[in-house]
């Protein structure tokens, strides 16, 4: 079956999603692949722009001042891409990375209002959500059911830790006293915490009681109620003012279950940063969805991007395959946003990493060539520090205009675009910049894949 | 005879296979036993063997070697028939010249199969050996089959060690030797620190069995003796799942024996043989000894490439110190060496042969003072061998999968019976913690409560927490919350506990790192550093030996 189209975004997390969204927002048709579940549905939720530089210690207080550090000192930095437009004065390359930036996220906060995934925090500041580990961590924007505004700010706060019976993504004892001890070395409060465990059995089940369920049965009517009859003595027999629950607080009304349940044990609630499988990262995956549909864009999901065709120029036909059925699909431009190597745009192996859809050129951190590098050479001898893993670093490099580029650093073809984690020269974990690059790479991709669209019509 | 809390008979240094063994024996004599293991039960050579429990066949050339194994994996079967396994292996032969040059073997092994229990060996097909194996390359021309045990080698020296307790030994583990006290030569007493109380700690003894294996010639230094041994690296690369559905052993590209065996949930492949002069701790798979492997097991199964690779292991062997001669050509037969200085130490061995080491060197101790008591090692059951288990019922009864039920068998036998009346208590310990192996929570906490680990490492030991083809990414976090509520630590040893189980993972992956594994560790690093920011930590997290240097 073929099909013709003004936009093909291959990949469908958050990065093919927002280009995807703000090119059908223009007016083009777009169609987006999806060849499975996303690595955006399986994040936290919480929407990192930039939270420390790479090796540092100290975490940045806003993107701005993060922003800034980035774009002196990482030149080829995704961000720092921004400031290599045309038209732009040395002197106003920090400011339009910044804009930019702001731009894309000030964009992204507006369409995902009033939805499941609906986003608190602005760009002017970092703020510091809590983990289900009981550690904290810098991050732009997280769902409006996951921060607290008022936790830190009352000498006599006191923070609860429930957890749920049979769930083993969260125990309430080990998150609880991480916590404290870290506040306590901070002189901050609170300085009372505690921990309980709830029950809520969906199916009648008392043990391997998934997230996932736990958020589905809390959809249910009155699942709260029977949650707050729980909740409320343990929160009067502790004096707690608030209560950190794990991320399950719902999947299509997280945020009115969070008001109900205030309103009903008196005690202010916020869901805690959790780990795959992750209520926060469907719920943002279904939003970002519900945002390109309601744009007009197409979505094929189970559909991967297997062959192309292209011309001395450009990319002229993309094939889709599921295991029943063949798309050729033929679009002005094309966005690659396939992730890397969760989401399966980047595959290594002993002869190096390999772009698997169009065989782009891989450079490493050091933006040398990753073609035929030993992946296992590109790594810490040390599994968690500020050093990241450099081979996570690994991926696409790009021309002003966001296009991928060959190794004559000229574009590959002059309408293919690239947006997210398959680009090199970050390290999200230790940055703490995934989605906030995705979204600004998607957005960016997509405001350059428009004008060109519309040069070419 | 009275005692003081600190004298004793017999002191063992070392929990591997052998010191293990060692202790039990000793204790079962009613000798007052202390076992001193410097980190953790089975964490050095037999933490990463392979847990063959061999005919001997490779040292065929030494008649007496055979009968041990064969009378060995015999008791074994006995004591610990719970942990054993036997696996089909093929020879699969693409050249005449493999039969032609060596057919010693077939009538070795064959001369000690039926006391074995099972079948002689035999030449085979090229069309049955495909229909055992299809991975096989297909122009072999013949295979060659027979069969031999494994045991799973953390349980048995962990199950050791109970048993000695169980007779009175203590046991201690993460508590390393740093000095002998001695008078006029003579060895009295040892001293120890102790790396979880952070004290130092002294003990009498009348004698010292040093069973360190790789760092034995260091021990009996430090008693004053000297002790030659031939320190041999070997690697092993480990694939997600049972790759096979049995044994291969082939020639690799030098003309050495090389293996790949289906191996719990895992399959691997080994093994290298280097002989070294660095320090045991700080050892990792190299890239030359893992496409090495590769490449030799290529030949005979082609298609191993596309086998996902989860990690590699890395162990030393303590050879007998024989010299100019290959490793494999080195006498696998074991020397008890009577420092005549009230120390007694081990060379070589196998792990087949631990316990007859075991007795060996328990007959002298007792003889030097003056007891008069036989062994019973090879006739009384390690813990949970008792009985049979009926895992269909049991799983009906407690609503827990039979895969699940069955791996829990196949470490602890009638234990599962312990560890299921747990659950009726608390249902919500039915849990699945490690989804790979897989291990529900109440073992978890049996193990804790039992089986004295301090550590994830430990857990992972007892249980095999974290050997799945995700590594511990998803189990790391909730097991260290079950390790903190049961052990009640502190919320800094929760951090300390995900960051020292994530580096040992590490060690094993990095090396090997390719294919669907980079994937799971852009996973494992999203949990961990990225969300769980533990890469900004300011927890006393100590490099690991592995980690130091550039």
């Amino acid at each position: 079956m073929d099909h013709t189209c003004d936009l093909l975004v291959i990949g469908g997390g958050m990065a093919g999603l927002v280009a995807g969204s703000v090119a059908s927002e223009a007016g083009l048709s777009t169609i987006l692949l999806r060849k499975g579940q996303s690595a955006t549905a399986f994040s936290s939720g919480a929407i990192d722009v930039i939270g420390y530089l790479p090796e540092a210690s100290e975490p940045f207080t806003s993107p701005k001042e993060g922003l800034t550090a980035i774009a002196g000192l990482y030149p080829l930095h995704p961000y720092s891409i921004l400031g290599y437009g045309e038209n732009i004065e040395p002197e106003n390359v920090v400011s339009e990375i910044i804009g930019r930036t702001q731009e894309s996220i000030s964009w992204l906060k507006k369409n995902l209002r009033n939805t499941v995934a609906s986003l608190y925090g602005d760009f002017k500041r970092n703020i510091f959500p809590i983990t289900i580990l009981g550690t904290t961590k810098p991050t732009c924007l997280v769902q409006k059911t996951m921060y607290s505004e008022t936790l830190h700010k009352d000498e006599e706060n006191v923070l609860l830790f429930a957890g749920f019976q049979g769930n083993a993504d969260f125990k309430p004892t080990a998150a609880a006293k991480t916590y404290l001890e870290d506040r306590i070395s901070l002189g901050e409060p609170p300085r009372r915490v505690g921990n309980c465990t709830l029950r809520v059995s969906p199916f009648s089940k008392s043990y391997n009681v998934s997230s996932i369920e736990i958020a589905r049965h809390m959809d249910h009517e009155s699942s709260i109620d029977g949650l707050a009859e729980q909740l409320k003595p343990q929160v009067e027999q502790l004096g707690a003012t608030h209560v950190a629950l794990p991320p399950v607080l719902g999947i299509r009304k997280a945020l009115a279950n969070r008001q109900n349940l205030e309103e009903k044990i008196g005690a202010e609630v916020f869901e805690l940063l959790g780990f795959p499988p992750s209520v926060p990262g469907l719920r943002l995956q279904l939003a970002l969805d519900e945002v390109y549909r309601k744009k007009g864009g197409k979505m094929f999901v189970g559909h991967e991007a297997v062959s192309y065709e292209r011309n001395e120029t450009n990319l002229t036909r993309v094939t889709a395959r599921t295991p029943h059925r063949e798309v050729k699909i033929k679009p002005k431009a094309v966005i690659l946003s396939s992730g890397k190597y969760i989401g399966g745009g980047l595959r290594g192996d002993e002869n190096g990493i390999r772009e698997t859809i169009f065989g782009l050129m891989t450079v490493t951190d050091a933006y040398t060539s990753a073609e035929t590098i030993v992946p296992s050479r590109f790594t810490n001898r040390i599994a968690i520090s500020p050093e990241g893993q450099p081979v996570n670093s690994c991926g696409l490099t790009l021309d002003p205009h966001f296009r991928p580029v060959d190794d004559d650093g000229v574009e590959w073809a002059s309408n293919l675009y690239s947006a997210g984690a398959v680009l090199a020269g970050y390290d999200y974990s230790v940055e703490k910049s995934g989605l906030g690059v995705a979204a600004m790479s998607g957005y960016s991709a997509a405001k350059n894949a428009i004008d060109f669209i519309r040069e070419v019509t | 005879m009275c005692m003081s809390d600190s004298e004793y008979d017999v002191v063992v240094i070392g929990g591997g296979s052998t010191g293990t063994a060692v202790a039990r024996d000793c204790a079962m004599r009613g000798l007052k036993t202390l076992l001193l293991e410097r980190d953790d039960i089975a964490s050095a050579t037999t933490g990463t063997c392979a847990g063959m429990i061999s005919s001997g066949l490779k040292y065929r050339g030494e008649p007496d070697i055979m009968n041990i194994c064969s009378s060995e994996v015999m008791y074994l079967l006995k004591i610990a028939r719970h942990i054993v396994m036997k696996n089909p292996i093929l020879v699969p032969i693409l050249d005449l010249s493999l039969v032609a040059s060596d057919g010693s073997y077939i009538d070795a092994y064959s001369e000690h199969a039926d006391e074995r229990d099972v079948p002689e060996m035999v030449f085979i097909t090229p069309e049955a050996t495909l229909e055992l194996e299809p991975l096989i390359h297909p122009d072999i021309i013949a295979g060659v089959y027979f069969e031999e045990f494994f045991i799973d080698p953390f349980r048995l020296c962990l199950l050791q060690a109970l048993d000695a307790k169980n007779h009175g030994a203590e046991i201690r583990t993460y508590c390393e030797v740093i000095g002998f006290e001695k008078s006029d030569g003579e060895i009295q007493g040892l001293v120890y620190y102790n790396r979880i109380s952070g004290q130092t700690e002294t003990a009498t003894s009348k004698l010292i069995v040093n069973a360190s294996g790789p760092w034995a010639d260091k021990l009996a230094q430090a008693g004053g003796a000297e002790l030659e041994l031939r320190f041999n690296k070997g690697a092993h690369v480990i694939f997600d799942r049972r790759v096979v559905n049995v044994g291969i052993n082939a020639k690799a590209i030098d003309g050495r024996w090389i293996y790949l065996f289906p191996h719990e949930n895992t399959t691997l492949l080994g093994t290298t043989a280097l002989d070294t002069w660095e320090d045991p701790d700080t050892l990792v798979a190299t890239y030359d000894e893992i496409e090495y492997l590769l490449q030799s097991i290529e030949s005979v199964i082609p298609s191993i490439r596309e086998a996902r690779i989860i990690r590699t292991m890395t162990g030393v062997r303590p050879l007998v110190a024989e010299w100019n001669i290959p490793e494999d050509d080195v006498t696998r037969g074991y020397e008890v060496v009577d420092h005549e200085n009230g120390m007694i130490s081990f060379t070589g061995g196998k792990l087949v042969m631990c316990r007859h080491m075991a007795e060996a060197v328990t007959d002298l101790v007792t003889a030097k003072l003056g007891i008069k008591k036989k062994c019973t090692t090879h006739q009384q059951p390690l813990p949970g061998n008792e009985d049979d288990i009926d895992i269909e019922a049991l799983s009906k009864e407690f609503g827990v999968s039979m895969h699940a039920l069955e791996r829990l068998r196949a470490r602890r036998g009638t234990e599962v019976l312990k560890i299921l009346e747990m659950t009726k208590e608390h249902p919500e310990w039915k849990s699945t913690i490690c989804t790979c192996e897989p291990i529900i929570e109440a073992e978890i906490r049996y193990s804790i409560r039992e089986e004295f680990p301090q550590t994830l490492n430990d857990l992972r030991r007892r249980l095999r927490l974290g050997t799945g083809p995700c590594q511990g990414t998803f189990c790391t976090y909730k097991a260290a919350s079950i390790l903190i509520e049961e052990l009640d630590l502190q919320g800094d040893d929760f951090l300390v506990d995900i960051l020292d189980f994530r580096a040992e993972r590490w060690k094993g992956i990095r090396p090997s790192m390719r294919g669907e594994q980079l994937a799971q560790e852009e996973l494992a690093q999203g949990m961990y550093a990225c969300v769980g920011n533990l890469d900004q930590s300011d927890v006393d997290y100590d490099l690991k030996p592995w980690e130091e240097g550039t």
